[in-house]
């Protein structure tokens, strides 16, 4: 029973994150970020919602009313080959992707903090892929998995402002190596 | 007795095997409850509370233990890592009384005492559950984006309350008549935050 008890304990804390992201990651392919009756969002694509969250609108994954970003989301699997995130000029707008891994390890950043505002085409590669970079990729990443949680958040300065930044958070897009063209 | 005797040892083999196997049920029982109450705890553990506002920097991070994962995931699945973005949430005052909509509130920034940031922040209310509530005003944040309008000696007050404050309106931010739950987010946060040293004021209620 002692060796249960504690052997259960660990393996239980050890794999909580694991369980909970596998969720996240499902709920996301299945459902997108709209609610129990919102389409999902296949697998190596990625959704930008088109408003703020609001009173009657919020997203299934975290409801903790944020009015400041356009959330964009998706799941990659990198099992196949690497895919490739395009994302555009956003003139010094305020914007991030982040990458996290199945344990919740945040292990890397696009964006106006890390990478700056240009327009950019990043490498997102599982651990083990050593292809060839094509010329006119930006940066490669490397994924410590080969299922990766991608959330964007592009920043809406304003009511005005919205259709703006739903216009170039829209544009943050992946596309699997296999089909990627320099200035595609 | 012939027969009696390998029933015994049936019996007997049987019990040790119930026996066993109810350990193993109690075990894991106990490992599952005893999980979740260490996981609790180190949610609690990791949050820093001050004036009210409670703040967790730690999630995300690769040298992360299995445990604070375990916390992270629970209480703060997909969180932003605090160079990207900190965050701050209340449900109390600065006097530790629970912030409702029956009572009003202000939140005095003294001059340069806005959260140190190099992208932008916000002050937003939910309810408890974290859900926006519908106000007539479609007001649901305040920030570096919503005109907020200086006192004379640069200062800031933001008026937290369910009704209009005459004259106030620009530094105004609508709650619901109930329980509600403040965010105060500070994207690209300075230093000052990462550090710890930077303290967001307390909510005061107005009497």
């Amino acid at each position: 029973m002692l060796v249960v008890w504690g052997a259960g304990t660990y393996t239980f804390i050890y794999f909580f994150p694991r369980l909970l992201y596998n969720r996240v990651e499902n709920t996301v392919v299945n459902h997108g970020l709209g609610g129990s009756d919102s389409t999902g969002i296949p697998v190596n694509t990625v959704y930008t919602m088109p408003a703020l969250a609001s009173p009657t609108r919020s997203n299934s994954l975290q409801s903790t009313g944020n009015r400041d970003t356009l959330y964009t989301a998706g799941v990659l699997d990198l099992s196949k080959g690497p895919q490739v995130l395009h994302v555009p000029d956003m003139a010094g707008r305020y914007y991030a992707v982040q990458f996290t891994d199945p344990w919740g390890t945040v292990f890397a950043y696009v964006g106006r903090r890390t990478t700056g505002t240009k327009a950019g085409d990043y490498l997102i590669s599982g651990p083990g892929w050593h292809g060839r970079i094509p010329k006119g990729i930006t940066k490669q990443i490397v994924a410590p998995n080969n299922t990766v949680l991608l959330i964007g958040r592009t920043l809406v300065k304003g009511e005005g402002d919205l259709a703006a930044a739903y216009e170039l958070a829209r544009q943050i897009r992946v596309t699997p190596l296999s089909q990627w063209h320099r200035d595609q | 007795m012939s027969q009696a005797f390998p029933s015994l040892t049936l019996s007997r083999v049987l019990i040790i095997v119930l026996d066993v196997l109810l350990g193993m049920f109690v075990g894991a029982v106990l490992a599952f409850v005893t999980a979740l109450l260490l996981i609790t705890a180190q949610v609690h553990a990791m949050q820093t509370t001050v004036n009210g506002w409670s703040i967790t920097m730690t999630c995300g991070k690769v040298t992360n233990g299995i445990l604070v994962r375990a916390a992270c995931a629970e209480a703060l699945p997909m969180v932003n890592l605090p160079e990207e973005a900190t965050y701050w949430t209340a449900t109390e005052d600065g006097s530790g009384q629970e912030l409702t909509g029956r009572h009003t509130y202000v939140l005095h920034f003294p001059p340069g005492g806005l959260p140190p940031n190099s992208a932008f922040w916000s002050l937003t209310a939910t309810n408890i559950q974290g859900r926006l509530v519908a106000n007539p005003f479609n007001r649901y944040s305040v920030g570096d984006r919503s005109g907020l309008v200086a006192n004379p000696d640069d200062s800031i007050d933001i008026y937290i309350q369910h009704g209009v404050p005459a004259g106030h309106e620009a530094n105004w931010l609508p709650v619901p008549t109930g329980n509600f739950k403040l965010w105060l987010r500070v994207y690209q946060p300075g230093a000052a935050i990462l550090s710890g040293k930077y303290h967001v004021p307390p909510v005061m209620e107005v009497h």
